[in-house]
């Protein structure tokens, strides 16, 4: 199949990759950049584990064609802090065992990165909702609800700015 | 995964969107907006278009508009998550507010639209299948998949055997509440932007569920001002309450006076007919009246007289026709108890 030229702007960096244009932004930040945090979980959408901000917003990179989405910023996992270095998400997500197999956990620190940045004091009920969209066959839950509350404690401690900065992980692919 | 290989244009305005569609050949292009029906369709091989045509670009078609003369318009592209938080929605417009929050996860919400929402693909659980599953059994009327070896080798209906109608269901929540609020759909095509009654969109046929052609889109939505206010609901069965497709939904919208006397009513319902469907005798039952329970079971059995679920979906046909009674109860009651529209919890059939 033909291959068309695209620009991707991914974790801050702009790279190039000539893809065809049926491929996933999933597919491709997984084969075409090695960025391997996302992970595809289901066949039907409907699982959340390829979670990834796009114009710092959680969309599924499995309902999205790469080539819609050249000229946006895409968050990864993988760009949520330095090299490194932790986000209070992952601190929170570490410290509490939010993650057990850990495979549906990329899209939970994702999910909850978006909730905290657009409401830094959500109810457990509010949290309930906006990862409502993510599975874990593991947890059972109640650990990621922990963690969660963890990491909103964590995060009140950062200076909101750079925290909050898509941007914030230069050059951490 | 993959999908079936075609090209991708990316228009930048309707216009060219229309130009484009026009030159495909009949069922070679298809539309995409925010993929969340559409990948997860291609994905298992439903389709194999030539083309697919990503209208995510064309700004026109993004935003919220309200006017007390006009009423609202809302651009085919506005997202579900933006119309569920809209002010304007959610104090004017409750049944819709509530309708397009029990649409999938918030992540689904984040990326559909309302326009991919209003032409969803009807759905079945004979055809979103995967393609291996679909040729072991012979595929079925609506995507027949012949195979000496199947199961069926002659292509039958499964839910229907022997009939010629496909019963593939509407499972779109957004639409009855839409129908609940008389909405209209804008349509822009070859022939210039007409606006249609929104029930005027659905035909009923699992087959062919849209009277749209293949060279219009849907441009906007609009809601007349006389709607704005209305109480209302709306309730939903699905298998998890997080992330589900309808399997059964009642959307209610009500003008009630201080006395408790009904001035206007609609009653939709979806997800147990290949269309959402308007329930004709449930204004002519409830204009005029105040609540009572013998007139609330009258409209709840005619509200199961229009809904005909049939074994399309993983739940018996039974289970789903007794949820649109109880939910049709529900909801009737919970509009005339409620004095605004203040937001109330899920309901969810539990
Ligand atoms: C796990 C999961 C659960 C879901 N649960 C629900 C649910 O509970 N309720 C529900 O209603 N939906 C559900 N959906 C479906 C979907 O998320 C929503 O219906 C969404 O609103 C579809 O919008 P979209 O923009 O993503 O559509 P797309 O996939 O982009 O398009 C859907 C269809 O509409 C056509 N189309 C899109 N825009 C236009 C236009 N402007 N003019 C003409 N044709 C157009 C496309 O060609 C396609 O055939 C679910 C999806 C998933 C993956
Ligand atoms: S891989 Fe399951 S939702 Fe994207
Ligand atoms: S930790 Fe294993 S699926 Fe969630």
């Amino acid at each position: 199949m033909e291959k068309i030229l695209l620009k991707l702007c991914v974790n801050g960096e702009t790279c190039q990759v000539a893809v065809p244009p049926n491929k996933l932004l999933l597919d491709v930040l997984r084969e075409d950049l090695g960025l391997t945090g996302s992970k595809r979980g289901c066949d039907d959408s409907s699982c959340g584990c390829c979670a990834v901000l796009i114009d710092g917003t959680p969309m599924l990179s499995c309902v999205a064609l790469a080539a819609s989405y050249a000229g946006a910023e895409i968050t990864t996992v993988e760009g949520l802090a330095p090299p490194g270095e932790l986000h209070p998400v992952q601190e929170g997500f570490a410290v509490s065992g939010g993650a057990q197999c850990g495979y549906c956990t990329p899209g939970f620190l994702i999910a909850t990165k978006a909730l905290l940045d657009r409401n830094p004091q959500p109810t457990l009920e509010e949290i309930r909702e906006a990862l409502s969209s993510n599975l874990c066959r593991c947890t059972g839950y109640m650990q990621i609800y922990e963690s969660v509350r963890l990491a909103l404690e964590r995060w009140q401690q950062v200076p909101r700015t750079a925290a909050a900065s898509p941007t914030a992980a230069q050059g951490s692919q | 995964m993959t999908l079936p290989a075609f090209s991708l244009v990316r228009p930048q305005t309707v216009a060219e969107a229309l130009r484009v569609l026009q030159d495909a050949a009949p069922g070679q292009a298809k539309v995409i907006a925010g993929g969340t029906d559409l990948i997860p369709n291609l994905q298992m091989k439903l389709y194999a278009p030539q083309l697919v045509v990503d209208i995510k670009g064309i700004a026109a078609l993004r935003g919220i508009e309200w006017s007390p003369g006009q009423g609202l318009r809302i651009g085919a592209l506005t997202t579900l998550t933006e119309l569920e938080r809209a002010p304007i929605v959610r104090e004017q417009f409750p049944v819709l507010a509530e309708a397009v929050a029990a649409v999938a996860g918030p992540l689904q919400r984040n990326m559909g639209t309302i326009g991919g929402n209003l032409c969803l693909e009807t759905r079945c659980l004979w055809y979103n299948q995967s393609e291996f599953w679909r040729r072991a059994l012979g595929g079925c009327l609506k995507l027949p998949m012949p195979n000496p070896h199947a199961a069926h080798p002659r292509t039958i209906c499964h839910v229907a055997p022997g009939g010629k109608f496909c019963w593939a269901v509407w499972s779109g929540d957004s639409a009855p509440a839409l129908l609940a609020l008389d909405a209209e759909v804008e349509i822009s095509g070859p022939r210039g932007v007409t606006r249609r009654p929104l029930r005027e969109l659905y035909k009923n046929d699992g087959m062919d569920r849209l009277a749209l052609g293949h060279d219009e889109l849907l441009t906007a939505v609009h809601i007349p001002a006389r709607a704005a206010g209305r109480r209302g609901t709306y309730r939903k069965l699905r298998i998890r309450n997080s992330i589900d497709y309808p399997l059964a939904g009642v959307a209610v919208a009500m003008e009630v006076d201080d006395q408790g006397i009904c001035h206007a009513a609609r009653v939709a319902i979806a997800a147990v007919n290949p269309a959402p469907l308007l329930v004709p005798q449930a204004e002519a039952l409830l204009v005029g009246q105040k609540a009572s329970p013998e007139l609330i079971e009258e409209v709840a059995r005619a509200v199961t007289r229009t809904g005909k679920p049939l074994t399309t979906s993983a739940s018996t046909p039974e289970y789903r026709r007794e949820m649109l009674r109880v939910f049709t109860r529900r909801a009737l009651q919970a509009c005339w108890d409620r004095r605004d529209n203040v937001e109330h919890e899920r309901d969810t059939g539990d």
